[in-house]
């Protein structure tokens, strides 16, 4: 049983970090939705070979939901530019600070010639502590299972 | 003494089941958490993560209308409550998946039918590691805590249990 939480020691690879779903940044927004929607993906990554230009996050896409926003434009005019990348040998500790300082849920992971690898998600994160925890902790019940409250006598 | 992983009741050294709650302390003779952060999920429940209160709707608000909320509110989900219990969830997830491109034909339809019914709760002594462990499976962003009555009283969000870690770690470097 590997019960070591070693934030500060294991790289980004261990926190399950998702194979890039890359758009062009000329695709057109309502694409983008309908390429979400069918991956049931919350984020793609616009780019082109390897290359990251920015992130459109389901946020992006509430907005325009929102305000009724024309759907037609290219992704590139509301992605979020240059977003926030973490580095293959990067920890895993680095990586919740950097979500939690910036308020990100996804960072792109990237080598060192700043080729797209992955993306870092917060919902891997959750999953790496999960694994690393032994099983008896989720067998517990959210509420003490009453038996009996005195001890029986004999 | 040990002392039992669910209601923190002192039981002596050997006993099979808490004195108090009945659960099984038999497992508790595993290795013992190493770090700091560790111990702190295995400890805290989540009321430590000071659950914020979350943003209501009824189950006949427009579906456009709680879209405009949740951008001028910066939230992510609201929870969805008739006469004071909770019977759904809408998030900006909902939003995409179901709504789409289409959304503007159905921004006058009410939010139920977008919602995700009857979603997950906790109680606000849940261990954290539970908390986590639950988002993890269902794969939820949010999950609302209820009081003994069913009654919503706050919200904990994917967002909140990372501020914790890295509070958690504060002072390591990492």
């Amino acid at each position: 049983m590997n019960f070591q939480l070693r934030l500060d020691a294991e790289s980004v690879e261990h926190a399950f970090p998702s194979a890039p779903l890359t758009v062009e940044p000329q695709t057109a927004v309502c694409e983008v939705f309908l390429l979400l929607k069918d991956s049931h993906a919350g984020h793609v990554i616009v780019g082109q070979a390897g290359e990251i230009q920015g992130i459109f996050t389901e946020r992006d896409a509430l907005k325009l939901m929102a305000e009724g926003a024309d759907l037609q434009i290219p992704v590139a005019e509301v992605m979020s530019r240059d977003p926030v990348t973490m580095r293959v040998d990067d920890t895993v500790g680095r990586a919740i600070t950097s979500m939690a300082q910036g308020g990100y849920r996804r960072l792109p992971v990237v080598d060192e010639t700043a080729t797209l690898r992955g993306v870092l998600k917060s919902s891997g994160i959750l999953h790496y502590l999960v694994q690393h925890f032994p099983a008896v902790i989720y067998n517990l019940p959210p509420q003490p299972h009453h038996k009996t409250q005195e001890r029986e006598g004999a | 003494m040990i002392s039992c992983p669910d209601c923190s009741f002192e039981n002596i050294e050997g006993s099979d089941e808490c004195q108090q709650c009945g659960q099984s302390l038999t497992t508790l003779h595993l290795a013992e958490p190493a770090t700091d952060v560790e111990r702190s999920l295995l400890d805290d429940r989540v009321g430590v993560l000071d659950p914020k209160l979350p943003v209501a709707v009824t189950p006949q608000t427009p579906v456009g209308e709680v879209l405009q909320k949740l951008v001028a509110q910066s939230i992510g989900c609201v929870i969805v409550v008739e006469n004071q219990e909770l019977v759904g969830i809408f998030s900006e997830r909902d939003a995409l998946q179901k709504l789409n491109v289409d959304v503007d034909a159905f921004r006058d339809h009410p939010v139920s039918e977008y919602m995700t019914s009857d979603p997950q709760t906790l109680e606000a002594d849940s261990k954290v590691a539970f908390a986590v462990q639950r988002m993890d499976l269902g794969s939820y962003r949010h999950v609302p805590i209820v009081d003994d009555q069913g009654r919503p009283v706050g919200i904990v969000s994917v967002r909140d249990i990372l501020r914790y870690l890295a509070d958690k770690m504060g002072a390591v470097d990492v």
